[in-house]
């Protein structure tokens, strides 16, 4: 994995050129001063007569420049209101991000302090070590994920191996059970055992891990069930679903969970971990493949489905000439 | 028995942290991970000595379950706890009815200090050598019940308005500093950069002036501090 580190300026948002809205500003209020001095125009009763070419020219320039002010209003407002939910988002992600190390942080910090100040039996040292091991890994998830966010964005792959999808998943299933503490039921995968496809196994396993960790995170306390299915179609792409049948949600929020810092509800009414960048770190390394990625929900309480498309699947057996042009699709 | 002690707290790995070290100081701790829960037992008749509040939760924020406990007429002690360590969340946090407030992450002796700097001081208030009640002009304050009738009304007091106003009854007639009151009431350095100090002022002369806006009794002297006069 490229080990570059990004800077805060990799974690913001892209940002729109200034100058688009400067010229749009200076613009919009050159219509309003044309406008203005054909009201004029017109105005100057008995100066132009009524059948005069010049009063129609100023009537038709009046109309399409007022038509213009308008157009011109409405995408300013449709700007601005992109603008308030970006920064409303920003804010849920400073929010969200702060609670995620500190929360962990706080927790390692009293049961050090309670290792220190307390005389302890073996066992509780033991089940505090545990506790602490989870904040550990909880803490390596959100610095992962933020680090994660910055390197896939806008990225191609940058070195394509061969590489086994059905792994991948595998890999990803046992990490979620062990970071959740559930059991092997709580997990049901359908498909082969062995799918290859070219790409990075690290970026996809990043990918596939976030999408199984939401559908545990999403699912009701003591109702974990994700059902995972592998594929490959006529056309020589992978299909994986993942398939819970948690909290769900509507149409609305379907349209929008995969963008960056984008959270369900208020943060200081926070009921699930995350920062809001799992599902834009997907949609990254699966669009830096070359693929797709979706969501689904019967609705709110009725679970999710995410399916992810990628080309380049490989044959069973390794042959060059199919890598070759697996790599040619990614690059 | 120890003080019974109400942790609202959803991060279960540090909600146990709490109640471990809480349970070995003597203290009976009950905890509850979830907001509208907790706010089921906040509005009802108190029921605890103090209560440690999160202010991220599932299903109500801790700044609303502040207020509302407090609109319910509960003044348990409160303390918060949480990530949320700007100075504007803390000025809010005591804004709605916090007594005590400590940012994540915290020493475990600080916070084992604070709990028991919040009921000491709900006793010092209520307790002393000095009168259970004061009059200030027509406002009767018990410092037992935490009550202030003014105007054929009772309002009544946090611990934080009751310690501060029984600092302030202390040393009528007297200029009380604002770091002297940042120290002796919030437990903070008296160059603390807050305005905490000035809004609690405003809420005690809500209860104890006729016209708040032209104070009588509780006059702020520019550059000095407050002055109480009965």
């Amino acid at each position: 994995m490229d080990p570059m580190t990004p800077g805060p300026s990799q974690l913001a948002p892209a940002k729109r050129p200034k100058w688009m809205h400067i010229t749009m500003g200076v613009s919009l209020i050159v219509v309003a001063v044309a406008l203005t001095v054909g009201w004029h125009i017109l105005g100057a009763e008995g100066e132009i007569p009524k059948a005069n070419t010049l009063r129609w020219v100023v009537y038709f320039l009046g109309t399409v420049l007022f038509l213009l002010l308008i157009g011109g209003l409405s995408l300013m407002v449709v700007l601005l209101v992109r603008e308030v939910r970006l920064n409303e988002r920003q804010s849920n992600f400073v929010s969200a991000v702060t609670h995620e190390l500190k929360t962990p942080v706080a927790s390692l910090k009293l049961y050090i302090d309670t290792l220190r100040m307390r005389e302890l039996s073996d066992e509780k040292r033991r089940d505090f070590y545990g506790t602490m091991s989870q904040d550990l890994d909880r803490l390596n998830a959100t610095i992962n994920n933020v680090l994660n966010a910055a390197m896939y964005t806008d990225k191609r792959v940058a070195e394509p191996h061969p590489l086994d999808l059905a792994r991948v998943v595998h890999r990803a299933l046992e990490l979620t059970r062990t970071r959740h503490q559930l059991l092997a039921e709580s997990f049901a995968y359908e498909g082969p055992e062995t799918l290859r496809v070219m790409g990075d196994a690290a970026a996809l396993e990043t990918a596939v891990l976030n999408l199984v960790d939401n559908a545990v995170k999403y699912s009701r306390e003591h109702e974990v069930r994700v059902e995972v299915e592998l594929s490959r179609n006529q056309d020589g792409q992978a299909h994986l679903r993942v398939r819970d049948h948690g909290i769900g949600m509507s149409r609305a929020h379907l349209r929008l969970i995969f963008n960056r810092f984008y959270r369900i509800g208020s943060e200081v009414r926070r009921s699930r971990t995350g920062t809001g960048l799992g599902l834009f770190i997907v949609r990254a390394v699966v669009k830096a493949h070359k693929g797709t990625v979706s969501a689904d929900s019967p609705g709110p309480d009725r679970g999710s489905v995410f399916t992810i498309t990628l080309p380049g699947v490989l044959p069973d057996a390794p042959n060059e000439a199919d890598e070759a042009s697996a790599r040619e699709v990614l690059a | 028995m120890g003080a019974r002690v109400l942790l609202v707290e959803d991060e279960i790995n540090l909600a146990k942290g709490i109640e471990f070290n809480l349970g070995l100081e003597g203290y009976q701790v009950q905890m509850v991970d979830d907001g509208l829960r907790a706010l089921e037992i906040l509005t009802a008749p108190p029921a605890h000595d103090l209560v440690v509040l999160d202010v991220m939760l599932p299903g109500m924020d801790g700044f609303s379950l502040a207020r509302r406990m407090r609109e319910a007429g509960n003044y348990t002690p409160l303390l918060m706890l949480t990530a949320k360590s700007l100075p504007e969340d803390m000025v809010q946090g005591l804004t709605v009815g916090a007594d005590d407030y400590l940012p994540k992450p915290f020493d475990l002796p600080v916070l084992l200090a604070r709990v028991k700097g919040l009921l000491r001081r709900r006793d010092w208030t209520r307790g002393g050598d000095d009168p259970r009640t004061v009059k200030i002009g027509d406002t009767d304050v018990d410092f037992a019940s935490f009550e202030v009738r003014a105007r054929g009304e009772t309002f009544r007091l946090t611990v934080l308005e009751a310690t501060l106003l029984k600092l302030l009854v202390q040393n009528q007639g007297r200029v009380v500093a604002k770091g002297e009151i940042l120290e002796k009431v919030w437990n903070l350095s008296p160059d603390t950069e807050t305005r905490a100090v000035d809004n609690f002022i405003v809420r005690l002369r809500r209860y104890i002036e006729v016209n708040p806006r032209f104070p009588r009794h509780l006059e702020t002297v520019r550059g000095a501090g407050y002055r109480l006069t009965l």
